[in-house]
């Protein structure tokens, strides 16, 4: 296999593992949050607040392997 | 008065991030040039509306009382594909260089982690909750 036959292959790869796992940990996120919530309602603020922040961090993650298929994907060739 | 870590905090934030955006787009400017300087500005602005609609978001969707399913949808819409889609032009830009772009990303991240790193080091959300106490008892 070819440099280029693996990039072709790695990039798409790697964004549906980011996509899964960010996935997984914004669900986790918001799951705890609700449960919090529910259990709390007058600390709803403040649960949501952290909650945005994580989820912002969770969500970066994803937004920078979105960066690197865009630049792995300008390098394989037609 | 100390500020709790309310919702209020995000707009802090946003606010601390575009000055510091701010004060690195100066110094881009005069040491790196036009384009880095403009790239870490776009990255930094691109994290900024993420989070401003992200807040908006789970502030719609995620409450004790009645969720305005419309407003919810709306957002959904409009924040997922504007962020993707215009991240994708401006990774397209041919003179931005995606380096400049994720590192101003990357600047609101710093300034939540710092912010957050700094109330802990401080113990300053123990002070604002002995703040909130004091107040309910008055």
């Amino acid at each position: 296999m070819d440099y280029q036959a693996t990039l072709a292959l790695a990039a798409p790869l790697a964004v549906g593992l980011a996509a899964i796992g960010s996935g997984l940990g914004i669900g986790k996120a918001v799951g705890a949050a609700m449960e919090a919530i529910g259990r709390q309602p007058e600390a709803a603020g403040k649960i949501q607040t952290a909650m945005i922040i994580g989820a912002a961090f969770i969500e970066a993650l994803t937004i920078y392997v979105f960066i690197v298929f865009i630049l792995a994907s300008g390098k394989i060739g037609n | 008065m100390i500020q709790n870590l309310g919702l209020d905090f995000i707009d802090r934030t946003l606010r601390t991030t575009g000055v510091v955006l701010l004060v690195i787009l100066s110094f881009c400017l005069y040491y790196l040039g036009i384009y880095p300087a403009l790239a870490i500005l776009s990255g930094g602005v691109w994290s900024m509306v993420n989070l401003m609609f992200l807040s908006a978001l789970v502030r719609a969707a995620i409450r004790p009382d009645k969720v305005d399913k419309v407003k919810v949808t709306g957002l959904v819409l409009l924040k997922f594909p504007l962020l993707y889609v215009s991240g994708y032009f401006l990774l397209k830009v041919p003179v931005f260089d995606p380096i400049h772009l994720i590192i101003g990303f990357s600047v609101l991240l710093g300034v939540v982690t710092l912010k957050v790193i700094g109330r802990a080091l401080f113990g300053l959300d123990a002070k604002a909750q002995k703040d909130e106490n004091m107040q309910e008892a008055l």
